[in-house]
C-alpha cells in the first residue's frame, strides 16, 4: 500500500511560491491500476513527480511524505527520502513523449543497461531483455536498432518494456499513450494491463482521456486546483459520483444511444497565486452555497472506499438529470461559430 | 546501400572541389596585371648589373615559359597545368633552383600538418570538454568560471596572444626557445623530444586561440541538450551524471561541433602563415610567405595546390567518418 500523508508540493517561481499539490492524503492499495484525472494545471503531473521522488528545484516538498510499503536492500522502509535509489528497481516511469525519450545516437540495447541497476551483468540482462521484448510483441533484434528505425508504437513498446523489465512494484505512467493514434493506443494499454495482471504491480496512470480511465483503471483520483476532490472505485466515479466536478467531467463523455449535445464546464480553475478560501470549485459549481465559499470541504469517506470533498455530496446525484437535459445532437445544426459564442460566454 | 551512396556522393564532391580549386588557381594569376617572366628577367638584369643581349633574353624567356608552363594558348596551358598537378610536378623552385618544388613542399608539409592538425584536435577536445562540463553543470558557480575562460580567450586576436605567450614563456621565464632549432638527422628519441620542446609555444598559442570558441559553442549546446526529453528520461531511470553527460548530452551535442571541426580544419593553413612567421616555424606557411616575397611562382603555386588538396582531403575523411557519430546518417530514417 502506498500512503500519501498531507502532501504539499510547491514550485518556486519569480512571483513566489505556488502550491501545485496542496494537502493530498491518500492510501493506494497494492496491485491496482489507479487513474489520476483533472484538467491541465490541477497538479496531476506534480503529484506524479512527488510519487516518483523526482523532487528538485524548482519543485519542493513543503510538507508530508510518501510511504511506499516497500523495504530496500538494508530493509529500511522506502519513503520519499530514499526512493531515488529504487528508481527502475522498485518504481519505474513511462514518459509522455515516447517519441523523444530515447537517445537518438545510441542503440536501444545500450539504453536498456546503462544504469546502475544492471552494473556488472549487462550481457546476461540483455539476453533476458531479448526474450522479454519478444513477449511484448517486438522482434528480439529490435533492441539492436537505433530509435529512429522504429515506429512510434514500437518505441512506446520499448518504453513499456524498459519500465516493466525489472518487475518494479510501482509503475508511473504519465499520459503514456497521448502521442499515439487510437489503434496503437489500445494495444499499448492492453499490453500494460496484461503485464500488470501478470506481475501484480501497481500502476498509476495520468490521462486526460476519461475513456482510457474508464476502460483501464480500478480506482480513480479526481484532482481540481491542487486538491484531491474525489477518490473512489472507477465504477463509482462514473456511475455514482459524489462531487459535482467529477460529474461534470464524466458527463462530457459521449454515451452510445444518447445523442444529446454535451455541455462543457464553463469558467476556469482559480489562480493558485491567490489565497484560497472555501471550496476551490465553488465559482463554477451549479450547487454552490454560501457555506462553500466560506468553508473548505475536507476529503471525507462517504461510503466505504469512496472519498469526496464536497459539502453537498448527497445532492450530486440529483444534479445528474439537470445537467444531461441538453438538446439532441440531431436537432442542433452543425455550427462551428457556436464555439466562439461559448468562449464569449465564458469570459 | 544508403551508406555507399553517401560515400560516393562525398567522393564525387571531393573531386569536384579539387577541380574547381585547381582551376581557380590557374586562372587567378593570369587575370593579374604583369608578367612573371618579364619580372624575373628584369630582376636578373638588375642583379647582374648589365643588360643581356636580345637573343639571350629571348632564349631565357622561352626556357622560362617552358619551366612555368606558359607556352601555347590558354587552353594548352590549362591542360598541361592539369597534367602537372596530377603528377604533382610544379617544376623547380626559383629561389632554391634546381630543387623541385614538390621536394620542398614534402619537406615542409609534415611540420605544418603535424602542428596544426594536432593543435586543432587538441583545442577541439579541451574546448568541448570544458564546454560540456560548463554546460552540463550550468547551475553551479564553478561551471560559470569555466565558461569565463572561454569568454576571455575567444576575442583575443591571435597575434597578440602569440606575442604574449612568447614574452612570458620565451623571454621572462625562458622555458622555451624563441625560434625553433630542430636537430638534423634521422628520427630518434632525443630528436622527438626536441621537436616537442621546440613546437610547444606555437602549439600552445594555437590551442589557446582555438579552444575559446569551442567552450562557448559546446556550453550552449550542452545546456540545450540536457533539457531534451531523452536526457530527462535517462535521469529518471537513475543513470549517473557521468553516463548522462557523456553518453547522452555529449554524444548528441558533439554532432554540430564535428561539423565545426571539419570547417575549422579547412582554415588551418590560414593560421599556418601567421603562426609559422611569428615563430619562424619551417612549415608550408613559411614556404608560402618566402615564395610570395621572392616571386617564386612555382613554389607558390605548389603550396596553394597542396593546401587545396590537404583541406579537401581532410574534409572528405571527416565526412566519411561522420556516419560513425550519427547513426541517422548511416542508416537513414
Amino acid at each position: 500500500m502506498i500512503r500519501l500523508d498531507n502532501i504539499v508540493a510547491s514550485y518556486t517561481t519569480q512571483r513566489g511560491q505556488v502550491n501545485a499539490v496542496d494537502g493530498v492524503t491518500l492510501e493506494i492499495p497494492d496491485s491496482i491500476v489507479m487513474g489520476i484525472a483533472g484538467e491541465s494545471g490541477c497538479g496531476k503531473s506534480t503529484l506524479m513527480k512527488v510519487l516518483y521522488g523526482d523532487i528538485g528545484f524548482p519543485l519542493s516538498l513543503r510538507s508530508g511524505s510518501v510511504e511506499y510499503g516497500l523495504t530496500n536492500e538494508r530493509s529500511e522502509p522506502v519513503t520519499t527520502d530514499n526512493i531515488r535509489r529504487e528508481w527502475f528497481r522498485h518504481i519505474s516511469y513511462i514518459p509522455q513523449s515516447s517519441m523523444s525519450s530515447l537517445n537518438p545516437v545510441v542503440r536501444i540495447c545500450d539504453q536498456f543497461v546503462d544504469f546502475p541497476a544492471t552494473a556488472g551483468r549487462k550481457k546476461e540482462v540483455l539476453a533476458q531483455v531479448r526474450g522479454f521484448v519478444q513477449k511484448l510483441g517486438l522482434p528480439p533484434e529490435s533492441i539492436d536498432a537505433y530509435p529512429h528505425q522504429l515506429s512510434g508504437g514500437m518505441r512506446q513498446r520499448i518504453m513499456v518494456a524498459m519500465a516493466t523489465f525489472f518487475q518494479p512494484e510501482i509503475i508511473l505512467a504519465d499520459e503514456p499513450t497521448t502521442a499515439l493514434d487510437v489503434v496503437v493506443q489500445k494495444s499499448i494499454l492492453l499490453l500494460l494491463l496484461e503485464l500488470q495482471r501478470e506481475m501484480g504491480n501497481t500502476i498509476l496512470l495520468v490521462s486526460h482521456d476519461m475513456g482510457v480511465h474508464y476502460q483501464v483503471t480500478d480506482k480513480m483520483l479526481i484532482m481540481y486546483a491542487a486538491k484531491a476532490v474525489e477518490y473512489a472505485d472507477t465504477d463509482d466515479i462514473f456511475q455514482n459520483p459524489l462531487h459535482p466536478y467529477t460529474l461534470m467531467l464524466t458527463n462530457s463523455l459521449p454515451t452510445i444511444g444518447d445523442d444529446r449535445a454535451r455541455r462543457g464546464l464553463p469558467g476556469s480553475p482559480p489562480s493558485l497565486w491567490e489565497p484560497q478560501k472555501g471550496c476551490r470549485f465553488a465559482a463554477r459549481c451549479p450547487i454552490a452555497a454560501d457555506r462553500c465559499r466560506r468553508e473548505e470541504p475536507p476529503l471525507v469517506e462517504y461510503t466505504r472506499g469512496h472519498f469526496s470533498a464536497c459539502h453537498f455530496a448527497g445532492d450530486v446525484a440529483g444534479l445528474k438529470e439537470t445537467l444531461q437535459a441538453g438538446p439532441k445532437l440531431s436537432e442542433v445544426a452543425h455550427d462551428p461559430s457556436r464555439l466562439m459564442s461559448d468562449l464569449e460566454a465564458d469570459r | 546501400m544508403k551508406l555507399l551512396q553517401y560515400m560516393l556522393q562525398r567522393f564525387v564532391m571531393y573531386l569536384l572541389i579539387l577541380f574547381i580549386g585547381i582551376t581557380i588557381t590557374f586562372f587567378l594569376p593570369r587575370l593579374m596585371p604583369g608578367d612573371p617572366i618579364s619580372n624575373y628577367i628584369s630582376q636578373v638584369q638588375a642583379r647582374a648589373g648589365q643588360s643581356l643581349s636580345a637573343e639571350a633574353t629571348q632564349q631565357l624567356r622561352d626556357s622560362l615559359a617552358e619551366l612555368y608552363g606558359l607556352q601555347g594558348d590558354l587552353f594548352t596551358q590549362y591542360t598541361n597545368y592539369i597534367g602537372r598537378v596530377v603528377r604533382f610536378d610544379f617544376g623547380p623552385s626559383f629561389t632554391y633552383y634546381p630543387e623541385p618544388v614538390s621536394n620542398i613542399l614534402l619537406d615542409a608539409l609534415p611540420w605544418t600538418a603535424g602542428l596544426l592538425i594536432m593543435t586543432t584536435l587538441l583545442a577541439w577536445l579541451i574546448g568541448n570538454g570544458i564546454g560540456l562540463i560548463a554546460g552540463y553543470y550550468n547551475k553551479r558557480r564553478a561551471a560559470a568560471a569555466l565558461e569565463i575562460v572561454g569568454i576571455l580567450l575567444y576575442p583575443i586576436p591571435y597575434y597578440i596572444l602569440a606575442l604574449v605567450v612568447i614574452l612570458v614563456f620565451a623571454y621572462w621565464l625562458a622555458l622555451f626557445p624563441l625560434s625553433p632549432t630542430f636537430l638534423p638527422g634521422p628520427m630518434s628519441w632525443s630528436k622527438s623530444v626536441s621537436i616537442i620542446h621546440n613546437s610547444f609555444l606555437p602549439a600552445l598559442t594555437l590551442v589557446l586561440a582555438g579552444f575559446g570558441w569551442n567552450v562557448l559553442a559546446m556550453k550552449a549546446l550542452a545546456v540545450a541538450t540536457k533539457e531534451d526529453p531523452y536526457v530527462q528520461f535517462a535521469r529518471l531511470k537513475g543513470t549517473t551524471d557521468r553516463t548522462r553527460m557523456t553518453q547522452y548530452v555529449f554524444r548528441n551535442a558533439m554532432l554540430p561541433q564535428i561539423t565545426a571541426l571539419i570547417l575549422s580544419l579547412g582554415f588551418i593553413f590560414n593560421g599556418a602563415i601567421q603562426t609559422e612567421v611569428i615563430f619562424s616555424y619551417p612549415g608550408i606557411g613559411m614556404t608560402m610567405r618566402a615564395a610570395a616575397g621572392a616571386g617564386d611562382y612555382n613554389l607558390l603555386y605548389g603550396s596553394i595546390i597542396l593546401t587545396i588538396f590537404a583541406v579537401a582531403t581532410v574534409t572528405l575523411v571527416l565526412d566519411l567518418i561522420y556516419p560513425l557519430f550519427d547513426p541517422r546518417i548511416r542508416l537513414g530514417g
